[in-house]
């Protein structure tokens, strides 16, 4: 017996009960119960007769660095991260949106180094990119740029720099993140990520 | 003989009457454990465990009937003293000594639901804690500031609503009544924020906006000034007053089917009637706001709108729009019988008026509860030439749902404006002028609607969004402005040719309310499940994945059952509140032995004077 049928019948035995109470009890109260349950009964046999669909999640997937040989790996992991555990799509869209709240991504990759990403990324307040200018009225509900690599979002550097060899293969560059570069569980991090290192590039201005 | 009441009576009591100590437990409670959980990131202690289950139930379960019920009690408590402080300055304003005192017993009823609510609300947390660890970590981390703001607020509440409560006898006249007065709007001034701290909470989790490093002030207060956080506010406050309203008019249809005597029969038929007036003044906005809700999460993310309208919960619509159709109808038909029953006379002139309106609401809810698309076998996909049915397909679409939801709304204010207006003869010169300036008004927004819903087809849905629906409703919302002043000035000198009687309704109006009051309770349970839903496998949509055995979201079916359980469940609840804020007024009549003991069946509890003999008495 399926679990529909069961709470089908369970549907129809609380109508009956609802029934048995109007016709044989004169308590008010009770009676007002009883009418209660009916009407309670007719609800779920109506939501029952409906087609039932259920809402089952995704598979989650980790990132398995073991399986990443080339940069366009980099660049799918890095899809998922902006769309999942990132939550740029929060504020950000790829391409141009009424409810985007901060600069559209589009292109992005061919805009800006790979530096000035990471940087913008871990240092948002640093500095204010000069091409981002919004015209029209005020968004509603304006969103600073959060530090990516602490909480609550928190990604890993290895999580970053999939997002940028997402954004650079979106443009449609080459992606000059490499693999090499990505950091082994349980090993001691290689050198500083080449980003990090970088001083502050030329389209940037201080703030 | 009156028996002594016993220990668990007198404890039941004790607790009723204690408002104020299980507020403050509940408030401590979280002043307590919040910074514990809040302090578990800064100490770099993290959780080990994410998830705890409950054996047999499962902790989703068991999280989602306690939620349910304390949203449902703290409707109730929210709603009541909106609806006692409002009957408080009707009785005020009019001189008329029954509005106080209904006031006055709803008053009453609050120090035992106030209670119960906190106690469901202590029980939430504990529960939540235990079983989602990480998840209230999280949402502790970036809200603790506003967890204290709440508990002080609970604390300022609860001493509104004890000097409020206790001062009622105390501050009845003069000066001292406008002061009580005060403290009534300060009851709800304070509910009000009661309210919108936790839609905060709950809001932030269906649509969140990037928490940017800053002071804990600053991080709680960017979440909570998040898109759907005043959309909600304003539907639940809106939705609060149409609860209240409504379980009025519930516990006044039960008392009226077991009234014993005319004057009880009397007083209950009308605290019927105010508590389905203000079930319908609340009901009759009700649908812009939740529009401006699905508005602004349409707005936020455009895919959480379609999982709701078009994806997997899209058939839940239809649900609702079948509650919402009862609804209006049950409301209607008690305006109807209203008529018929208590303006003697009137059934023959109204007869007609009463059809029509009966055959466009069953209309408009045909049309509403039209499913955009069937699940169609393929030979039956192939007769129809597609998903769509070749005719009843137009209507469901949204741009035929706004039409006929407005529609329904005109219906039910014309409903009221009849009943206003029977056994009443207007007196003033400009009176013709007026009724037949408010006919043609009536016809050509009915005709606009329309309109503006048959051309919303042929433009682009951001064009009938933006433009087409918030015309609709603007109309609406001017007939329903103009007429009442129209009306209500009209009727200010107006002379009153039919008396109207109470107490000849017949049981049927009884069940009316009890069916009113459950259709109100189910759509909340509904909607609930929809909201929750919406963020489909995440505890915040975007930022914290549902990694639990429980991410999944049931199918409508089994959901609709644990709604119907939740809906029974707090109908007891609230009965056994009624009987426990009641119990003393059964014993004082014998205590003071002036009042006839009666057969037990007699001897009814004098919610809100139980007749107006006693209404006199006062």
């Amino acid at each position: 017996m399926s679990e529909v049928v069961k709470l089908q019948l369970i549907g129809l035995s609380v109508i009956g009960s609802g029934v048995l109470i109007l016709l044989f009890i004169r308590s008010q109260f009770l009676r007002v119960i009883g009418f209660v349950a009916i009407v309670l009964g007719l609800f779920s046999l109506v939501a029952l007769a409906v087609p039932q669909m259920a809402s089952l999640p995704p598979a989650e997937e980790s990132i398995d660095i073991a399986s990443i040989k080339t940069p366009a790996d980099m660049a799918a992991i890095g899809q998922k991260v902006f769309f999942s555990k990132g939550q740029c799509a929060l504020c950000h869209s790829i391409g141009p949106s009424e409810s985007a709240r901060c600069p559209d991504l589009k292109g992005i990759g061919a805009k800006l180094s790979r530096e000035f990403i990471f940087e913008s990324l871990t240092q948002p307040q640093a500095y204010i990119y000069l091409d981002y200018r919004h015209e029209g009225i005020p968004k509603e509900y304006p969103a600073r740029m959060p530090y990516i690599n602490k909480d609550p979002i928190g990604l890993s550097k290895n999580e970053i720099l999939s997002i940028i060899a997402f954004l650079q293969q979106m443009s449609g560059e080459p992606i000059s993140v490499n693999p090499s570069e990505l950091e082994m569980p349980g090993k001691a991090p290689s050198a500083p990520v080449k980003a990090a290192e970088a001083a502050p590039v030329a389209v940037a201005q201080a703030h | 003989m009156m028996q002594r009441p016993g220990i668990i009576q007198r404890l039941v009591r004790f607790l009723a009457e204690s408002p104020a100590a299980v507020a403050a437990f509940v408030a401590t409670l979280g002043a307590l454990v919040a910074p514990a959980v809040g302090l578990a990131a800064d100490t770099g202690f993290t959780s080990a465990v994410a998830y705890r289950d409950v054996p047999v139930v499962g902790s989703r379960n068991l999280v989602w009937v306690i939620a349910q019920l304390h949203l449902l009690l703290a409707g109730f408590v929210l709603g009541v003293p909106i609806f006692a402080w409002l009957c408080e300055v009707v009785g005020w304003k009019t001189g008329e000594k029954r509005y106080d005192k209904l006031a006055k017993e709803f008053t009453k009823l609050l120090s035992s639901a106030y209670s119960t609510t906190a106690l469901f609300g202590g029980i939430l947390l504990f529960i939540l804690i235990g079983a989602y660890p990480k998840l209230m970590a999280y949402l502790s981390d970036i809200f603790f500031p506003s967890f204290m703001v709440y508990c002080a607020l609970f604390l300022l509440e609860t001493a509104t609503l004890y000097m409020y409560w206790y001062g009622w006898d105390a501050m009845s006249e003069g000066g001292s009544k406008v002061f009580h007065l005060f403290l009534g709007f300060m009851l709800n001034f304070f509910a009000f924020f009661i309210m919108i701290i936790p839609n905060s909470w709950a809001t932030f989790q269906a649509s969140p906006v990037v928490i940017a490093e800053g002071s804990d002030l600053a991080r709680a207060w960017a979440a909570t000034w998040n898109p759907t956080w005043w959309p909600v506010n304003i539907h639940r406050l809106i939705a609060n007053v149409v609860l209240g309203g409504y379980i009025c008019g519930a516990y006044a249809g039960i008392r009226y089917l077991s009234a014993r005597t005319p004057e009880e029969r009397e007083h209950y038929d009308w605290m019927g009637y105010v508590g389905n007036f203000i079930g319908v003044f609340g009901l009759l906005p009700l649908p812009f706001a939740g529009y401006w809700l699905m508005r602004e999460i349409y707005q936020y993310n455009q895919q959480m709108g379609i999982t709701l309208m078009g994806g997997f919960l899209s058939w839940l619509f239809i649900l609702q729009a079948m509650l919402i159709g009862v609804l209006f109808l049950g409301s209607n038909y008690y305006f109807w019988m209203g008529i018929a029953h208590r303006i003697p006379g009137s059934e023959a002139q109204y007869k007609k008026p009463i059809l029509t309106m009966l055959v466009i609401l069953l209309l408009c809810l045909g049309v509403w509860m039209t499913p955009h698309s069937l699940v169609a076998s393929l030979a039956e996909a192939q007769k129809m030439g597609g998903t769509h049915h070749p005719l009843l397909g137009v209507f469901g679409v949204m741009s035929a749902k706004m039409t006929v939801s407005n529609l329904m709304v005109l219906v039910t204010f014309m409903s009221f404006l009849m009943y206003w207006q029977a056994g009443k003869q207007a007196t003033v010169g400009w009176a013709r002028v007026a009724k037949a300036i408010m006919n043609a008004l009536l016809v050509i927004a009915g005709l606009a609607v329309i309109a503006l819903g048959v051309y919303g087809y042929f433009v682009p849905a951001i064009i009938r969004i933006n433009y087409f629906s918030t015309s609709q409703v603007g109309i609406v919302l001017f007939v329903l402005v103009t007429f009442t002043l129209l009306t209500s000035a009209i009727l200010k000198s107006a002379k009153t040719t039919t008396e109207m009687v109470w107490g000849r309704m017949p049981p049927r109006a009884g069940y009316a309310l009890v069916l009113n009051a459950v259709m109100v309770i189910l759509l909340m349970t509904l909607m609930g499940y929809a909201r929750s839903s919406s963020r489909v496998h995440w505890h915040v949509y975007g930022v914290m994945r549902d990694s639990s055995q429980y991410a999944f979201s049931p199918a409508l079916g089994y959901a609709a059952v644990l709604m119907a359980a939740n809906t029974f469940m707090f109908c007891m609840i609230v009965a056994f509140i009624f009987w426990v804020a009641t119990m003393g007024d059964k014993a004082k009549p014998a205590h003071g032995g002036k009042e006839k003991s009666g057969d037990g069946h007699g001897a009814l509890p004098a919610m809100a004077g139980g007749s107006q003999t006693l209404d006199k008495q006062i």
